[in-house]
């Protein structure tokens, strides 16, 4: 009905948003019998005239047996009294698991949306301490240096040393030799002057030599027995 | 007007015609049709809840086959629990009491069910025919047995419900007319009747959702065995 009253290409078409549901459906009396049949009699026939329009309308069927009263009527109280006792009983439970389940749908979309939301918020902060992160890179790059000059150091360093020692353990050597040399030059020139002195003692030599000690001794045990 | 007691299972006519069509699609005027909103009224939410729960129910032991039937078992559950429910009200006609209109619905899709089992797999199909596990010699005697059961289930499907609704409805117009014819004569007897009347209610409205749902159980149970 919209569709034909609304002049054709005169506004963007647009089916959305859709008019939001009202919150209450329409006021009913007795279940049944809406609202406005009683608003509407109301400045007539005051507060009772719908009532007595009932009464009247019930009490014709009746008496002119337009509607008989039969079994079906006996049926007719009784699913009517259980219809109306279920409902009584469980329509306002039935309404609030159907709000209920209305609830959990958004609820759902609501939920996804601030997992979004939640989810691009962290995103934010870590960002923004990477950017932090960025500021500081001149002294790390600083330190990274330092380290790198350190370590290119110990290594010159420790190359160096190694240099020193090979030297060393060369030079060492070489004096080794020459200590070596020159005591074997010694031990043998001393080996030499002995073989040749002992073999220029002639025996005359030796038995005069002998000779003189026993002399020595003698006069030597003498003063001895003296002291004893 | 007098009733007699088969008044209500006449299909309805005025003036000479049939209104045997409208009365089969006016329960559909009663179920809200689907709005384009996605938070919609408690009557939408409840109904898009209850065709959820009725097709997630039937779908579960049905392999991805035979999800093809999902439509038209839901609908054939909706239709027979409407119809239902609403001839349980004064002056109503139930199509469901006639055996002509059960056995249109019952025939055909059981037929349905058994020409997919032999066309697609008839091996297995016939397998049916002879549970597992009986003796030998029992085999041929048990082969016609299961033959025969297998037959007799579209008329068992279209006269089960048939009967138990006509069995319920005619009940309920007995104990009524006992009701009414005793009110005069001995009330408490009447009251008494009533009250008979009252659980009979009850239970005639658990029948027409359980024969419903039983109507489609079974048919959802016999494609189980052929899809």
């Amino acid at each position: 009905v919209l569709h034909a009253t609304r002049p054709l290409h005169t506004t963007q078409q647009c089916l959305a948003p859709l008019p939001p549901l009202p919150e209450k459906g329409g006021e009913v009396r007795y279940g049944l019998i809406p609202e406005e049949f009683f608003q509407f009699l109301y400045p007539k026939t005051g507060v009772t005239g719908p009532y007595m329009l009932g009464t009247g309308l019930l009490l014709y069927f009746l008496s002119k047996e337009i509607y008989v009263i039969n079994h079906e009527t006996v049926a007719a109280a009784c699913i009517l009294s259980v219809i109306i006792y279920g409902v009584k009983k469980f329509g306002s439970n039935v309404a609030a698991f159907a709000d209920k389940l209305n609830e959990e749908k958004v609820a759902k979309a609501l939920a996804v949306k601030n997992e979004a939301i939640k989810d691009l918020e962290t995103a934010i902060e870590q960002e923004k301490k990477e950017q932090w992160r960025v500021e500081g890179r001149s002294y790390l790059f600083d330190a990274k240096r330092n380290n790198i000059a350190m370590l290119l150091e110990t290594n010159y360093r420790e190359r160096l040393l190694m240099v020193y020692n090979e030297v060393k353990k060369r030079l060492d050597y070489q004096v080794a030799m020459q200590n070596l040399k020159r005591q074997k030059e010694q031990d043998h020139m001393i080996q030499w002057v002995e073989k040749n002195v002992i073999q220029s003692i002639t025996p005359q030599q030796q038995k005069e030599s002998i000779a003189k000690c026993i002399l020595d001794l003698k006069a030597l045990s003498k003063s001895a027995q003296a002291a004893v | 007007m007098n009733l007699s007691f088969f008044d209500q299972f006449t299909s309805p006519c005025l003036l000479g015609i049939p209104l045997i069509l409208l009365s089969l699609l006016f329960p559909a005027l009663l179920l809200p049709a689907p709005d384009n909103r996605w938070v919609t009224n408690r009557l939408s939410t409840l109904q898009l809840w209850f065709v959820h729960l009725i097709t997630k129910q039937l779908m579960i032991p049905l392999n991805k086959a035979g999800h093809k039937w999902a439509l038209i078992l839901t609908s054939l559950m909706t239709f027979l629990l409407t119809i239902n429910l609403l001839g349980l009200l004064p002056y109503t006609f139930t199509p469901t009491t006639q055996l002509s209109m059960n056995m249109a619905l019952a025939f055909p899709l059981w037929l349905a069910t058994l020409l997919t089992g032999l066309r697609n797999q008839p091996s297995a199909s016939l397998g049916h025919l002879l549970p597992e596990g009986t003796p030998t010699p029992l085999i041929p005697a048990l082969i016609m047995i299961e033959t025969t059961s297998l037959l007799i289930r579209p008329l068992a499907l279209g006269v089960r419900l048939t009967a138990n609704l006509t069995a319920g409805h005619l009940l309920i117009q007995l104990i009524s007319t006992a009701t009414t014819a005793l009110l005069p004569i001995i009330p408490a007897v009447s009251i008494l009747t009533a009250l008979i009347l009252l659980l009979l209610t009850i239970l005639e409205v658990a029948v027409a959702m359980i024969q419903a749902y039983v109507f489609v159980l079974l048919l959802s149970l016999y494609l189980q065995e052929n899809i």
